[in-house]
């Protein structure tokens, strides 16, 4: 019996960008790059890329010229991690035993579903067409042990069998080069004659190991199952997501009070029990008919304690009307993140100017909405009306000083005036700025005081003089 | 107060005189700095009314000598100097009184930069006391706030130094501190009576270049120019300005401070004298006396039956003209690097229009002997032309070192070192660059590059993009990119190092130009470039690396070891015509200059037949003659086809000996005097743009005043537009006459070898690689063609490099293990020493003689150890085995004969490698194979049948239709020929030439780009012995030799 079955996914990423878009898209070459200091050479590409004669491990200069109308992309490995986790989830509905191979492969156990499938190729059937449920191109193959399987499905070299032999055949035929091993040791195998990996697997391992090194030898033992290294099956992560039944049907929030605390109660435990905080967490209403009321809530800084969490739902719930009567409540804790990443104080003394700052401006948050709480900040640029901006209130944003005597008061359009008006006490400052993103200025400011002793900061230029701000 | 009072009556003596003086101006040779040229400042200056103009780049006089041609004709007076960033002090503006204050300026620029890693500088203000006698010290302080208390020392210490020599210097740029900094000098002035001076900071000329000042900022911070906002200054007030602005802008008193210092400055580069080193004459002797004894005595050698009387003349007439011009220390100098490298054995040959002089021949600085190219010797050094001698010196590639080491022994680190080469922004880098800066995506960037043809001389880059592009120019950041990378084209980017070209000086270097550290390791360079030195009228001697002398000297000491002739460049026979016949044929592969394709085709139609022949084909197959269109005139004439006419008597002189068509670069100059009606000056310039082509566009002003001043002397304008687009092909890859000779000269030697002693040959040149234009693979390949029997490396009988052997045929060549990639020189031949008469026993020996594991292994993959251990993979497993160091305890128990390794082979044999196997492997351990070609492995297995072998084509119809295989070893897309690529292929029997057309190239554009193994069916087309194929289908038969296992990447592509 075969135990193991490998899915290799060889264009991962990029199938799965492309079937985030349109179908249309496919119709372009498409292709990632991957940059190695100054060589990028392409990683994956789409079948119209591969068509157009477009190889991996080209470099992009050739590729695009090959194709020119080729749209590529860059390649991060992070990213595809991210799928092969995503994939595993969804593979996870029918096979508990998953190991991550990422970033291109899921190695699955099958002999413990056999029986409750009713067959080998009826669990690869399921199998199958869970994958084909995205547009993903992948090998499939058996294998009697983990590295063999890996390695037919990466040779693209398969064999669907739940027949030892079969597989044992076809591993012995693959090319040394698909042997997974390294590639120094590849090399030297092949320069003694061995161009597949059964003319490794024929000779004594003691034979090979005084020549090749235990490396080689251990991944002999590897292919024949013989040893087994320890695999990290997957489990899905751990989330909060818990509801709680209301024994009476319940029309206001007031009511639902009481089993809110409860449930932040165990919230509090379970991101306790992580070492975790949040950040962001979902309240559902669950009503007889329809879908839930959904009340999102954001916190501007990370909590895990019952109090910090119920004093915002609070706040948050105020604002919220309940249209329907509710049988169920229930949290989804979202964006939970280690506590670690924040420096604990040794003893939970008073908190800082920083966290109460925080806690303000979540509040604020909370009865405001999080686009009406905002900030200025100074902007690097000459053009005195490009130099203050207002942005949506961040997280650890620093105030800058501003390096000029400016006016205390720009007005928000400038002013023409009549010079003859105006004393000039200072000046000029001239600035010529900004002509790269074609809204150029060319000024001279003065500081000067009108009739009634009020001090301006004026400007002339091309089309007259203009008044700008004000001292006092 | 005695300071400030003295500085004051010193500005009322000179009132007369108020035109203002610009003392602290940056070019672009503070390197993405300065945003103008030191030709733009100092015109702009002039055209402003400014008496002077200092340019001071940071701790540098890169830009000074541009600056100086410039204002050489002009009522401004150019000051030289530079500045300094001190760290907490601000900034020092050194400005040079006179010629003694300009050398301990180069000598501080130099202390600076030694200190530093190219490039940079280091400076504190202990640097500054005590070594600037003769300079003034202008101190702009710096921005951000001090105490008073901070810098009081320093204050003190700089006046006590720099006694009436030391000035604040005070810039108003219209910022919003600038109240402040009024306040903050006139504080410091009065409480130390130093005077200040208004002194703007210019880095620009003109208001305009801002934007590009701003870009280069963004440049240097190598992010986008949005996010760099605080580090642009915040006007375009850093300009040179009118007088009437800087009146309104600054105290009169300030302004006339700064006209005084102007008038202190005194020092100007014609000042500057070369001295040459003393020490090469002998004591008591006059130069002029050594160097004519000398030569004599050289001419008595290499005229052994005496001078001729009218060679003797010309002898006469040369020294004169050297005596006259003051150039015997030159040759004097050159004369002494040649005689170090005679007796180290090294070979060398001049070249330059000096160098084909009877005096260089009798000095022995060239062999090209004047018998026989007498022609040439009316080029020398002119007297009216008022310009350096030139002569190049080629010496081994190997052994150059030696040399540059020996001129470094002998006169000194202190007195030589390198001219520098200025790298400049051409398209590509300019367009990157603005690009990015202007926040550019760098793939949108290399996509328009791509699309660039720079070699279309119809359109220009700006004209091709927006027509290609016309999104490009309708956007606001587009136009900014386009005209933005215009203006930086050109600009200099860093100094780098010459490539060989020596300056030595009497006694310091650093009293003439300051020195500072190349990126070689102990490289020094000085901080001008050829152009520079040549505008001061300093000598350099160039000291050049040539391959093929290396390889010439290999082959002279085979010659005389296997065949016992003494040969060198003087003895060979010349004018043999077998070697000429053999050239016809286009039998050139390795032979000097002449072994290209190009080069290749146009054999068979010149068919050389004399030395002269060979300088004009080396000097045809080049940009100018091509884009000028003189190729195929001049083979017309010369077949016969067409009468050899001259348009007047004097075009007849300057032509007679090329048919009357133009084919060298002094003959365009010349042309361009007797035909336009140049002067010798303009002339001068012409020759010096024609340098500086590549970067500036310098060379269109020159069309006009050829063409019209070749009408009105009664030429037609097509030929005068043939000529001009020749000077234009010229300045791209100019090629004179004098340097065609002595090229000459090495490739007739060269061929002469081919054509006697071919074993020899091919081992010299192997021997010498990396040179030339083929890799050891093609010249085996050769070698076999010409019936050299190659054989393989082998542990018992080859050497480091390779060797002839005497063999049945004569003599054959063994392959060295040189070839084993990766395999140690001194631990094999230290291996090699060891080898026993009767060659080595086991491999265990090889290990116990110092052989290391791993190189071991190498030999057993490179399959030299056949004699030891049978076959490679044989060999590999057992040597394998014998990787870990043995215990002795083991190794003596185990012994030769129980060696585990054999044990295991008795058990279970290793399959023999076939045959493509091997030949894959040797490609990949050795580069070469001297088994079967891999096309023949191909063809063997059916894989080509069809296929018609190269040494078939010659019998083919002339038009027939062909298929034709074979390895790429060369795409050539010739900038002269639109449009086509020429691809040779290799196969068993020799090389096929492949035409592939746009049109061709386009539809398979794959295959033609990336095919290794290519396959052609195309129309053969034989004119002589020229064979052509035309492509008209191709394939890319790549896989077919990747299932053999070769992976045979060995093309030079579009080089």
């Amino acid at each position: 019996m075969n135990r193991w079955v490998y899915l290799h996914f060889p264009h991962l990423l990029l199938d799965y960008q492309l079937a985030l878009q349109p179908p249309e898209q496919s119709r372009y070459p498409h292709a990632l790059l991957e940059s190695h200091a100054a060589r990028r050479t392409l990683v994956q590409a789409n079948q119209t890329a591969l068509q157009a004669g477009i190889k991996l491990g080209m470099a992009d200069v050739l590729a695009s010229t090959l194709a020119p109308n080729l749209r590529v992309h860059s390649y991060s490995q992070a990213q595809e991690k991210r799928v092969i986790t995503q994939l595993a989830q969804v593979i996870y509905q029918d096979i508990a035993q998953i190991v991550l191979y990422p970033p291109q492969g899921l190695l699955c156990e099958v002999r413990s579903l056999v029986r409750l499938r009713g067959g080998y190729d009826a669990v690869v059937a399921r199998l199958r067409s869970r994958v084909e449920q995205w547009p993903l191109r992948y090998c499939l193959s058996s294998g009697y042990s983990p590295l063999v399987a890996k390695l037919l499905a990466e040779a693209a070299s398969p064999i669907i069998s739940h027949d030892r032999e079969a597989v044992q055949q076809a591993i012995a035929a693959l090319p040394i080069t698909y042997s997974g091993l390294a590639a120094v040791h590849i090399e030297k195998l092949y320069n003694v004659g061995f161009t597949s990996v059964g003319d490794l697997l024929k000779r004594p391992r003691a034979e090979i190991g005084v020549r090749f090194g235990r490396a080689v030898m251990n991944y002999m033992a590897e292919l024949s199952g013989d040893f087994k290294p320890p695999q990290a099956f997957y489990h899905p992560p751990d989330k909060f997501d818990e509801k709680v039944e209301l024994t009476s049907e319940v029309s206001s929030w007031g009511q639902l009070l009481f089993p809110l605390k409860r449930l932040l109660q165990q919230a509090e435990s379970f991101l306790q029990s992580h070492q975790w905080s949040t950040r962001a967490l979902v309240i559902r209403a669950h009503h007889r008919q329809g879908p839930a009321t959904q009340v999102p809530i954001q916190f501007a800084h990370a909590v895990w304690q019952q109090n910090d969490l119920l004093q915002l739902c609070q706040l948050h719930l105020e604002r919220q009307q309940l249209r329907q009567p509710v049988l169920a409540l229930s949290i989804g804790l979202q964006r939970p993140e280690s506590r670690q990443a924040k420096s604990t104080e040794l003893l939970a003394g008073a908190p800082s100017a920083d966290d109460q700052l925080s806690a303000l401006v979540s509040r604020l948050q909370a009865r405001l909405g999080e686009q009406s709480v905002q900030s200025v900040c100074y902007n690097d640029d000459w053009r005195p009306e490009r130099q203050g901006r207002i942005q949506p209130w961040q997280q650890g944003q620093k105030q800058q000083p501003l390096k000029q005597q400016r006016p205390c008061w720009l007005l928000p359009q400038v002013q023409p005036i009549d010079r003859q008006q105006w004393q000039l006490q200072w000046g000029p400052e001239r600035i010529v700025s900004g002509w790269w993103d074609a809204q150029p200025i060319r000024r001279d400011y003065y500081i000067a005081v009108d009739k009634a002793q009020r001090q301006g900061w004026i400007f002339h230029s091309q089309q007259g003089w203009y008044l700008h701000g004000w001292f006092s | 107060m005695a300071g400030l009072a003295r500085g004051l009556t010193l500005g009322a003596a000179v009132a007369q005189d108020k035109r203002p003086a610009a003392l602290h101006c940056i070019s672009n040779f503070s390197f993405l700095r300065g945003a103008s040229h030191p030709h733009e400042l100092v015109e702009r200056a002039c055209e402003l009314g400014y008496q002077a103009l200092a340019i001071t780049d940071e701790c540098s006089v890169a830009g000074v000598v541009r600056a100086y041609v410039a204002a050489r004709d002009k009522p401004l007076r150019l000051i030289i100097g530079s500045e300094f960033h001190v760290p907490e002090l601000g900034v020092f503006i050194v400005l040079t009184r006179n010629r003694q204050g300009y050398a301990q300026l180069c000598q501080l620029i130099t202390t600076a930069r030694n200190r530093c890693k190219k490039g940079d500088y280091r400076v504190s203000l202990a640097d500054f006391l005590g070594t600037l006698p003769d300079c003034n010290l202008l101190w702009r302080l710096p921005q951000s706030c001090y105490e008073l208390a901070d810098i009081e020392q320093s204050v003190t210490a700089l006046k006590q130094h720099y006694p009436s020599r030391l000035w604040l210097a005070y810039g108003r740029h219209y910022h919003a501190y600038d109240a402040d900094n009024y306040r903050r000098y006139q504080q410091l002035s009065q409480a130390h009576y130093v005077p200040v001076a208004a002194v703007c900071e210019v880095c620009y000329h003109q208001p305009k270049r801002h934007t590009l000042h701003d870009v280069l900022v963004a440049i240097r911070q190598r992010q986008p120019i949005d996010s760099q906002v605080a580090q642009l200054k915040p006007n375009q007030d850093y300009c040179l300005r009118s007088p009437s602005e800087l009146t309104s802008c600054y105290p009169e008193a300030w302004l006339a401070q700064t006209i005084g210092i102007a008038k202190q400055c005194c020092f100007c580069l014609s000042e500057l004298r070369y001295e040459y080193p003393a020490e090469l004459v002998p004591e008591g002797r006059t130069a002029t006396d050594y160097l004519r004894e000398l030569t004599y005595t050289g001419a008595a050698i290499r005229f052994p039956q005496g001078l001729r009387s009218d060679v003797q003349a010309k002898l006469e007439k040369e020294l004169t003209l050297i005596a006259q011009l003051g150039y015997e220390y030159f040759f004097l100098t050159i004369h002494d690097i040649v005689q170090f490298a005679q007796q180290r054995g090294i070979l060398y040959q001049g070249r330059g229009s000096a160098a084909n002089s009877v005096v260089c021949y009798c000095l022995q600085i060239t062999a090209v002997n004047p018998d026989q190219i007498d022609v040439l010797f009316e080029r020398f050094i002119s007297a009216e032309r008022d310009e350096p001698p030139d002569i190049d010196v080629d010496f081994e590639h190997e052994r150059r070192e030696e040399v540059i080491q020996y001129i470094y022994k002998k006169y000194g680190r202190h007195r030589a070192a390198l001219a520098a080469t200025v790298i400049r922004y051409r398209l590509r880098s300019a367009l990157r660059d603005v690009g990015k800066a202007l926040g550019f995506h760098e793939q949108e960037l290399s996509h328009y590059l791509r699309q660039i043809d720079r070699r279309d001389g119809q359109q220009s880059w700006q004209e091709q993009l927006a027509e290609k592009f016309p999104g490009l120019q309708a956007s606001y950041r587009g136009r900014c990119l386009l005209k933005l990378t215009q203006s930086i084209l050109g600009f200099p980017r860093h100094l780098s190092q010459h490539v060989g070209g020596f300056v030595i000086a009497a006694t310091q270097l650093t009293d003439l130009v300051p020195v500072e550290n190349a990126s070689m390791p102990e490289r020094t360079v000085i901080q001008w470039d050829k152009d520079d030195l040549e505008t001061l009228h300093l000598i350099k001697v160039d000291v050049l690396a040539l391959g093929m002398l290396t390889a010439l000297r290999k082959m002279f000491a085979l010659v005389k070891q296997h065949h016992q002739r003494d040969l060198n460049l003087a003895n060979i026979v010349q004018e043999d015509a077998a070697v000429y016949s053999m050239l016809q044929r286009a039998d050139s592969i390795g032979v000097f200059q002449i072994e290209s394709r190009a080069q290749m085709n146009m054999l068979p139609r010149l068919r050389p037949t004399t030395f002269y022949d060979l300088v004009v084909q080396i000097a045809i197959v080049r940009p100018g003659p091509i884009q000028g269109d003189m190729v195929h005139p001049y083979l017309r004439r010369r077949a016969g086809i067409e009468p050899v006419t001259f348009p007047s008597e004097a075009v007849r002189e300057v032509l007679q000996r090329t048919l009357g068509v133009p084919i060298f670069q002094e003959q365009v100059i010349k042309l361009a005097m007797v035909a336009a009606g140049f002067s010798g000056g303009e002339a001068d310039q012409l020759r010096r743009a024609m340098a500086n082509w590549k970067s500036s566009g310098e060379l269109r002003q020159f069309e006009t005043k050829l063409i019209a001043g070749m009408r009105e002397r009664g030429y037609s304008d097509e030929f005068a537009q043939r000529i001009f687009q020749q000077i234009c092909g010229f300045g791209e890859y100019g090629f004179p006459e004098s340097h065609s000779a002595s090229f000459a000269n090495l490739a007739y030697a060269s061929a002469w070898l081919k054509c006697y002693y071919p074993a020899a040959f091919y081992c010299g040149l192997l021997n010498s690689l990396p040179m030339g234009f083929y890799s050891a693979s093609q010249l085996i390949q050769d070698a076999k063609r010409h019936h050299i029997n190659v054989l393989p490396i082998d542990i018992q009988h080859s050497q480091w490099h390779h060797q002839l052997e005497s063999g049945q045929h004569g003599l054959q060549l063994r392959l060295g293990l040189r070839l084993v990639k990766g395999l140690s020189q001194s631990v094999t031949e230290k291996l090699l020493s060891q080898r026993p008469k009767g060659g080595f026993q086991h491999l265990q020996q090889l290990r116990s003689f110092g052989l290391g594991g791993a190189d071991l292994h190498k030999l057993a993959a490179a399959d030299a150890l056949q004699a030891l251990s049978g076959h490679r993979h044989e060999s590999q497993w057992q040597s394998l085995a014998l990787q870990v160091e043995q215990l002795p305890l083991f190794a003596e128990a185990g012994g030769p004969k129980s060696n585990a390794a054999s044990y295991d082979l008795q058990a279970l044999p290793l399959p023999p490698p076939a045959e493509f196997q091997d030949v894959a492997v040797d490609y990949k351990t050795t580069g070469v194979s001297v088994r079967r070609h891999p096309i023949a492995l191909l063809r063997e297995q059916q894989g080509l049948t069809g296929y018609k072998l190269a040494s078939e084509l010659a019998q083919c119809r002339h038009k027939q239709l062909v298929r034709v295989a074979g390895l790429v070893t060369c795409r050539q897309r010739p900038g002269t020929a639109s449009g086509v690529t020429f691809v040779t292929l290799e196969d068993e029997t020799g090389l096929v030439n492949v035409v592939i057309w746009q049109q061709t190239a386009r539809s398979f554009r794959q295959a033609f780009l990336t095919a290794q193994l290519l396959k052609v069916k195309g129309v053969v087309e034989i004119h002589g012995d020229v064979i052509h194929v035309i492509a008209g289908h191709l394939e890319d038969g790549t896989e077919q030799l990747a299932q053999l296992g070769v992976a045979a990447n060995r093309s030079r592509d579009f080089h």
